[in-house]
């Protein structure tokens, strides 16, 4: 008889996923992925001015700000034919470059990293052993005895006071861990360090866009920064060289210390190379624009179907194929509505009738392109770049993928990447590549103002009825907004978000969403304690929640996992 | 000088959780502090709130609760009844954080030495862009929390001869652009 097991983290009143498996003879027979909230946030919009939404969308979440900012007013801009000057392209590509590195550490070190590492074995670990360890794998110069033995400290310190603070709740000691003390204190001290890092990387958003966590400098057409090299008060030199530091540190935190980690700690769980693949149709569109008309890009798009099936190349990041292509499917999420609808004529009328796992169940709508569901983020990204050859993602993929060997002792292939231990691996590798973007976009933007261009901004024009879709390969993600202009103001509007992708409920062929497929086969040891189900969950990344943060003193946001 | 943190939490786009990013505006128009208070609409952050509220000497935060009370209600926490609670397991990643915040800057040993959470019961959490009415009459009374936990602190304020204009971009009637920006 199959057990069936619901984590449900009913925190405050926002929207959360939830996932329910069934465990048959130690292993997922069946997997359902929801979303608990509405979010019917788009409808707001209907009867604004286009130029404004997307100081609304930087609302609809709380850590993916920015992405949405940006592909709003790509999504008015290709509704208007409007080119972006090349001083607010390149503007723009830095301000995503720091937001995606600050997501990626953050997701390994703060979000993911302890379903793999067990904080209650660090006491036990020997920092010269661990600095000897770390001097093995990394030049990195904070891999001292002193910066594990202090780590170790805290830790020791936290374990002793008999409460477990920040680390309560984990499932420490569960027989699925399988680092050695010295791991788990390398990693540990690099969580510690991984949290200076990202606010590097953040500083750079705020620098450039003006404030943060909302941005301020965006504007349908280009940016709002005023370029001026000789003053202080304007975007000139001074903050340029600061950013140009910042962007330098973060980099060598990513080559020296997250690549390495995601690589030693994939080393050592090896059948993570075999669990958790799922769906193997992979969307992502190009990105990093490097002209004005949106033309040429650093980061190359498409989909593959059926894993090795051949890749598709998007020329553009609006590129018809997949304008045509979209459509969501409601049958078992709580909307009205039979047919799946494109974006543009997409519908958000709720229809709550509660969790059925045969019939609706999910708040999330199933987006699927070319009537397939299709797993979107880093992994995506890095697979269809790898398929085209392209250069940049060969290199640092064929770089994980030796380090991984040599680590391991294994002989790690691109094929392994379909996996949950692929998907870090992708994240990391894609974090690789854009730091050295990073460098490439500032130059790029010093160079041409040098040149004399100030630009950094064409006005838009309105008139008559328009359609137009604006698109970032976000940290989760294929992110789309699509908007229908209408005489000056917007008619309707739809944001399909990376999670949606990911997080998908079945359609009405039955088909399962990315999570439910990666979920299926998964060996669980303990019922009680599904830290697989976790592991590859997190390795996706999910962002569900950001909608609403009513804060519940009560205490009753602690998970609820519920086996039957 | 003080370094304090003045920062309303809350999603604008969703009727009554705006209501921490509406104090902050109501404070900045209406009020002049002294150097080192930083006021700040966070929006609705995830662990990045852990670098919002480190080594501050004092935070103090404006979000909606979720109680059991009538709408409207104001409420207020200190910082050792918010670390008492048990952070969640986490299923999605970004779970919005203020307990697993504190724990974390605990741990780094960077925790402000004074916290304080004023909480405001909401009636509507549904897709909008205005307060319910009982939340606006409440208004008042969370300013009025601010204050005395300022004066508390010993940091200085003074009303503005004139206030300034709310900047309310969100409510903004439909059919106009926002100004502000222009």
């Amino acid at each position: 008889m199959a057990k069936r097991i619901t984590i449900d983290p009913i925190t405050r009143i926002e929207g959360h996923l939830r996932i329910d498996v069934e465990v048959d003879n130690n292993a997922v027979s069946n997997a359902w992925a929801s979303c608990t909230m509405w979010r019917g946030i788009e409808k707001i919009l209907r009867g604004r001015d286009p130029r404004d939404a997307w100081l609304f969308t930087q609302r609809f979440c709380g850590v993916c700000t920015t992405v949405h900012a940006m592909a709003s007013v790509r999504a008015v801009e290709d509704a208007l034919k409007l080119e972006v000057p090349l001083n607010a392209q390149y503007i723009r590509n830095l301000i995503l470059i720091a937001h995606a590195l600050h997501d990626h550490i953050v997701h390994f070190y703060q979000l993911s990293a302890l379903d793999w590492v067990d904080i209650l074995q660090i006491p036990k670990a020997d920092p010269d052993k661990t600095a000897k360890l770390a001097e093995s794998l990394s030049p990195w110069t904070r891999n001292s005895r002193q910066e594990f033995k202090a780590a170790q400290d805290k830790v020791k310190a936290v374990a002793a006071s008999g409460q477990l603070g920040i680390f309560t709740n984990g499932y420490w000691g569960h027989p699925a861990m399988r680092l050695s003390s010295e791991v788990n204190l390398l990693a540990f001290t690099h969580y510690v360090q991984a949290l200076e890092y990202q606010r590097k990387a953040l500083q750079v958003v705020g620098i450039l866009g003006a404030k943060t966590p909302h941005i301020q400098n965006l504007t349908v057409g280009g940016v709002a920064n005023a370029i001026d090299l000789d003053s202080p008060s304007a975007l000139g030199m001074d903050r340029l060289e600061m950013i140009k530091l910042l962007l330098d540190e973060v980099v060598t935190f990513i080559n020296q210390v997250y690549f390495v980690d995601v690589c030693a700690v994939a080393a050592m769980y090896p059948d993570w190379f075999k669990i958790g693949s799922g769906v193997r149709n992979y969307l992502a569109v190009p990105d990093l624009p490097l002209d004005s008309r949106g033309t040429s890009y650093d980061l190359p798009g498409g989909y593959v179907m059926n894993g090795n099936g051949g890749v598709h190349p998007f020329k553009t990041a609006s590129d018809k194929e997949f304008r045509q292509s979209v459509a969501e499917d409601v049958t078992h999420a709580y909307y009205q509505g039979e047919r799946p609808l494109h974006p543009w004529v997409g519908e958000t009328e709720p229809a709550f009738t509660g969790w059925d796992g045969d019939q609706k169940y999910s708040w999330v709508k199933a987006p699927r392109f070319q009537g397939q569901p299709m797993q979107v983020g880093p992994l995506a990204q890095v697979l269809i770049g790898y398929a085209q050859g392209h250069p940049l993602t060969r290199k640092y993929a064929d770089l994980a993928l030796s380090q991984v060997s040599a680590i391991g002792g294994i002989h790690a292939t691109p094929d392994m990447l379909h996996s949950t231990l692929g998907r870090h691996a992708a994240r990391a590798i894609r974090a690789a590549m854009l730091g050295e973007l990073a460098q490439k976009h500032w130059q790029l933007l010093v160079d041409n103002i040098a040149k004399g261009d100030l630009t950094v901004h064409n006005p838009p024009v309105f008139g008559g009825e328009a359609e137009g879709v604006g698109t970032h390969e976000a940290p989760r993600g294929t992110l789309s907004h699509w908007v229908v202009v209408k005489d000056g103001k917007i008619k309707n509007y739809q944001a399909v978000v990376p999670s949606t992708w990911n997080a998908s409920p079945r359609d009405r062929s039955g088909a399962h969403g990315p999570y439910e497929a990666s979920l299926l086969r998964t060996p669980i040891a303990r019922p009680e304690e599904p830290l697989e189900v976790l592991r590859t969950v997190h390795s996706f990344d999910p962002c569900m929640a950001c909608a609403c943060h009513t804060f519940d003193p009560s205490g009753r946001q602690i998970a609820k996992v519920k086996v039957l | 000088m003080k370094n304090v943190l003045i920062g309303g939490i809350g999603n604008v786009l969703l009727g009554d959780d705006g209501v921490g990013p509406y104090v902050v505006r109501l404070l900045s128009a209406q009020y002049v502090f002294e150097e080192g208070v930083e006021i700040v609409d966070l929006g609705t952050p995830a662990l990045d709130l852990i670098d919002q509220i480190s080594g501050r000497d004092a935070v103090i935060l404006i979000d909606s609760v979720n109680v059991d009370e009538d709408p409207g209600t104001v409420l207020s926490y200190r910082k050792e009844e918010i670390s008492r609670l048990t952070p969640q397991v986490r299923m999605d990643p970004h779970s919005p954080a203020l307990v697993e915040t504190l724990l974390a800057a605990e741990l780094f040993g960077t925790s402000p030495a004074d916290l304080l959470l004023i909480g405001i019961c909401g009636q509507s959490y549904e897709p909008n862009c205005s307060l319910s009415g009982c939340v606006n009459e409440s208004l008042g009374r969370v300013l009025s929390e601010v204050l005395g936990e300022l004066d508390r602190l010993g940091v200085e304020y003074k009303k503005k001869p004139v206030a300034e204009d709310l900047d309310i971009w969100w409510s903004a009637d439909p059919g106009a652009q926002v100004q502000s920006l222009r």
